[in-house]
């Protein structure tokens, strides 16, 4: 890695590394390296979007399928019902699932750590559980099928290149805004509130606010990721938007490195691709599977992208949180 | 932050064009091979809540397999059944069926299961012109899923609509209960039910739904035992149909009459059901009784290979796949000639019955009456 | 109806509570969430049905096996995947504790396969008519023991030499180990008796429902873990109180407003409770200090 300290160097690196991505699709011509390329796209909106919760400002969230899922929702709904272009139709999942974020922020107000997981989880439940019944709209488990490919100018974009590019440029947009963000002052405010509420208080940064944002800015991406999705897909139903899905968000998050993006794109890559590495060994994968998380966490707590890569860190924190209760988290530490 | 971020892309980038390279490497081999093997897949869940569907399904696809190579294979060619987990998620489905529509050595596809994952499935098969003939999903949506989309179960407005005709003609039943699992199965049945019942003038007096793997009916079965239901028609499968039947005992509900369809067909439905399966009346295509010749060798080799008598799935995945075999020895493994072959298909003999698909690729044929007497499926005549 | 619905409502309440007192006995302890707890109890379950039917003992003697058989799964996943990462970061332990769940579930259908079983114990289910309503051996058997068991347990906690080390723990492990308490043999018993709760409910739900799956542990585990906090996590009480609370209202709900919706009810009035009284129902209040 020596190499990347020359920033002249490192732009040709990036410059190579973004033709690369870019000529993918024209030197891999195989549709289910795409699928898979794009599925890792989606996942690395959602895994960012989840890290800026859960890694930067501290607020362990176990309900973020939910809304992947209201920003799917939303998005197939205008698109097929009201013949809504998808990009407006993206924007429009971006809100409502923006809006959806700032009411599971509100309980952010009086809970924490483990209580708000579970209100995040339970708030995960319930919006499935809306999906399922609420069949008028959604059409229950039947799933919502024939959602229609995104146009430009009527350009219709169709077929994997193009989505693959899609999701690049969304990928991208993504990671600028998440960059901006957490290297802004509302960024380092959210990681004071993560390291100690009351402390942050106390030097004036008032924490619902960061939370808030924090969770608003997150389930606005997941939305957007979920509108993709679900034009990519073509239909969408309840199954997807499920506890698992949240699961497994939250684990690429943590296994690439809390409060570190590179770590979770890396987390996405990893998790989206060891699954389909060991799809040869089907009955022993999920199996490999859950046994690998336990080891990763063992031998390797912070993350694939952890403390330990990170050059430079405004406040020296620790990655993987540090303490983070005040008081009773304390007294383990020094087991 | 920012370049770190783009070194991760960078790097995402090239693990995934290094993971292709080698896995390329190894699909060129498979090419090779291409020539002495004919390749079907098997998309189906073997793990998550329908895993015991899956599994039947293999097993089944799998005995129509062995049959043909054990016979000398097609065109001194052997047939290997490729098996793919899409989880009976529909995401997951997506990208299985990339994989298996991506391999062109993969001639046809038997899959999926569950009707939101054939969904999922269906824009991906049908750009890639690969046949996808579905052993289980029977909602009414698949019917337009596209042209490479088969079905050899039959929608659930045919199985239901002649079980609701069965319950209120027949049997006399006025007053009827649906107690439906909450997926996408459970209620397009539901559906259908409510608009045979109104049409056939019957009251549907609980309709009530239950997560799929509940363990626990007191809640509903309770309001059934403080309605005027006279009978349980059920939208599920087997294993939740015997924990109803079983639990119904204790509300006072003993001699319910339980209905269902060819879904609650299985082996388990006995074995977990116990004696109160006994008297259950359902309809289906597929039975250990059946008089036909194909279904008693397929109940024999499946014995013969697994020690328990298949299930309605199994049948069914016996049929799949013996559809696709079938266009093969007719037409060759080509993908589209296969699609050609099957959109014209008639009268092919399978466990379930004769298999005939129409315009829109889903199968047409007639339901029998069964029952259960003294832990045995008994078709009525 | 009502009183049927009622008793149909306490009697689930009573398995959540079981399992839930598992949930909040760790986590009184160790201030960690065993996400495990609920494949414990599917554990529990396979194996209570392995010692009866596969091995053909009696009752009597198969469910104390299964219940130590339990006790010693539920130590070793603490010894490998809670113990070396206790000190780190919570999140580190949480994502453990989902490995060793999808574990735990890989395993069992690896063993036991994906189908339904049926348990098969040799206990017979008798049903009581008391006027409308209807009552087995079984429920009263689930309410009773689990009415018992947090008796038990509470006078473990509370009044023996092991229970003063528990919550010694439970404060402080520093200074427990100050004090000359293993803390680690304290840990592993909390664990154990989690794991026999756990087992106990499983054998319940086992007898009860006559069926036993890999994925049982899902729902169960969920809804437990949602009375758990509801009650006040690592209250004894409070798992009790939580876990009927839970049961009674899914059931009222799926019966009187929409069974489609029967766990947004249980997970609609946790979060409701946690935004009024984010300790839980009994639970003692955390003031955050600098």
């Amino acid at each position: 890695m020596k190499i990347l300290r020359n920033p002249k160097q490192k732009k040709v690196l990036y410059g190579i590394g973004l033709i690369l991505l870019a000529a993918f699709p024209f030197l891999i011509t195989n549709s289910y390296y795409l699928h898979v390329c794009i599925s890792i796209g989606v996942y690395i909106l959602l895994a960012t979007s989840l890290n800026l919760v859960t890694g930067f400002a501290g607020q362990l969230s176990l309900g973020h399928a939910a809304f992947y899922g209201i920003g799917a929702y939303v998005g197939a709904l205008l698109m097929l019902n009201f013949d809504v272009n998808f990009f407006l139709a993206m924007i429009a999942s971006a809100v409502v699932s923006g809006l959806f974020g700032l009411l599971l922020g509100l309980p952010t107000l009086r809970l924490r750590g483990d209580y708000l997981a579970i209100v995040t989880l339970g708030f995960g439940e319930i919006v499935r559980l809306v999906f399922v019944n609420w069949a008028e709209v959604t059409r229950g488990p039947l799933g919502l099928p024939g959602i229609p490919s995104p146009s430009i100018f009527g350009f219709q974009i169709s077929g994997r290149t193009a989505f693959y590019y899609l999701i690049i440029v969304l990928v991208l947009l993504t990671l600028f805004v998440m960059n901006r963000i957490v290297n802004s002052g509302v960024g380092m405010a959210m990681q004071t509130v993560k390291i100690d509420e009351i402390a942050a208080e106390s030097i004036g940064i008032y924490p619902i606010k960061y939370k808030l944002i924090a969770f608003v800015v997150a389930a606005a991406f997941a939305g957007i990721a979920g509108c993709y999705y679900a034009s990519y897909i073509a239909y969408i139903s309840p199954t997807t938007f499920v506890y698992n899905t949240s699961v497994t968000i939250l684990a690429m998050v943590v296994l690439g490195g809390l409060g570190s993006i590179p770590g979770s794109i890396i987390g996405a890559v990893i998790l989206t691709l060891v699954p389909e590495l060991l799809r040869f060994m089907s009955d022993y994968r999920m199996l490999i599977f859950g046994a690998l998380m336990v080891f990763m966490m063992i031998f390797r707590p912070e993350g694939f992208w952890g403390a330990s890569k990170r050059v430079k860190n405004i406040y020296k924190i620790k990655a993987g949180g540090g303490k983070n209760g005040s008081d009773s988290g304390d007294n383990q530490r020094h087991n | 932050m920012k370049r770190k971020a783009l070194t991760a892309v960078f790097m995402a980038a090239l693990l995934a064009m290094g993971l292709t390279a080698c896995s390329s490497g190894g699909g060129s081999t498979d090419s090779a091979s291409e020539s002495d093997t004919i390749r079907i897949g098997c998309a189906i869940p073997l793990t998550g809540a329908s895993a015991q569907d899956g599994q039947s399904i293999q097993n089944g696809a799998q005995i129509a397999v062995d049959q043909v190579n054990e016979a000398g294979g097609i065109d001194g060619k052997q047939v290997e059944l490729v098996v793919e987990d899409d989880k009976g998620d529909s995401s997951e489905a997506a990208t299985v069926a990339n994989l298996l529509a991506e391999d062109s050595t993969i001639s046809a596809v038997v899959g999926h299961f569950n009707s939101s994952c054939t969904l999922a499935g269906a824009p991906i098969y049908n750009q890639a012109g690969v046949v996808e003939i579905s052993p289980g999903s029977s909602a009414a949506a698949v019917t337009d899923a596209g042209d490479y989309t088969f079905r050899v179960i039959t929608t659930d407005a045919v199985q239901g609509r002649y079980l609701a005709e069965w319950a209120v003609n027949d049997l006399g039943y006025q007053n009827i209960a649906v107690l439906y699992e909450n997926t996408d199965y459970g209620l397009g049945l539901a559906q259908v039910l409510e608009e045979a019942m109104a049409d056939l003038g019957a009251n549907i007096v609980v309709q009530e739904a239950y997560e799929v793997g509940a363990t626990d009916y007191s809640t509903v079965l309770t309001k059934v035992a403080s309605s005027e239901a006279e009978a349980i028609i059920i939208g599920g499968l087997y294993n939740e149909t015997a924990l109803i039947a079983k639990q119904r005992s204790s509300f006072g509900l003993e001699n319910m009459q339980i209905m269902g369809v060819d879904a609650i067909y299985s082996d388990a439905l006995i074995e977990l059901g116990g004696d109160a399966a006994n008297g259950i009346l359902l309809t289906g295509y597929f039975s250990d009784a059946s008089t036909s010749q194909v279904a008693q060798d397929f109940i024999a080799a499946y014995e013969e290979a697994y020690g328990e008598m298949p299930a309605t799935y199994a049948a069914y995945g016996y049929d799949a796949a013996l559809v696709i075999l079938d266009a093969i020895q007719n037409v060759g493994a080509d993908r589209a000639a296969i699609q050609e072959y099957l959109s014209t298909l008639e009268g092919l003999e399978g466990a379930t019955g004769i298999n005939s698909f129409d315009e829109n690729g889903d199968v047409i044929k007639d339901p029998m009456r069964m029952t259960i007497e003294n832990g045995e499926f008994v078709v009525i005549e | 109806m009502f009183t049927q619905q009622l008793m149909n409502g306490i009697t689930v309440g009573g398995v959540y509570a079981l399992i839930a007192l598992g949930y909040t006995m760790v986590y009184g302890i160790l201030k960690i969430v065993n996400f495990a707890h609920g494949d414990v109890f599917m554990m529990g379950m396979f194996l209570g049905m392995f010692f009866t039917q596969s091995l053909g003992l009696h009752y009597l003697i198969a469910f104390p096996l299964a219940a130590a058989a339990t006790a010693f799964v539920g130590i070793c996943i603490e010894r490998i995947a809670y113990r070396p990462i206790r000190v780190a970061d919570k999140l580190a332990v949480l994502i453990s504790a989902l490995g060793v769940s999808i574990f735990l579930q890989n395993l069992a259908m690896l063993v036991w396969g994906t189908e339904t079983h049926t348990f098969n114990s040799g206990i017979t289910v008798q049903t009581y008519r008391l006027g409308s309503v209807t009552l087995s051996n079984i429920q009263i058997g689930v309410i009773v023991l689990c009415c018992v068991l947090m008796i038990v347990l509470y006078v473990v906690v509370n009044k023996t030499k092991i229970g003063v080390a528990m919550r010694a723990t439970s404060h402080s492990i520093v200074s427990a180990k100050l004090m000359g308490i293993n803390t680690d043999r304290i840990i592993s018993f909390t664990f154990g008796v989690g794991s026999v709760l756990a087992c106990v409910a499983g054998i319940l739900v086992g007898i009860y429902y006559d069926a036993v799956y890999p994925t049982i542990g899902y729902s169960y585990g969920l809804k437990a873990f949602a009375a758990a906090i509801l009650g006040g996590i690592g209250s004894i009480p409070g798992a009790m109180l939580g876990g009927f609370v839970i049961g009674i209202v899914e059931t009222f709900g799926a019966a009187y407003i929409s069974s489609g919706y029967r766990d947004a009810f249980a997970f609609g009035i946790l979060i409701i409770v946690l935004i009024f009284k984010p300790s839980g129902i009994l639970g003692v209040k955390h003031v955050d200090k600098v």
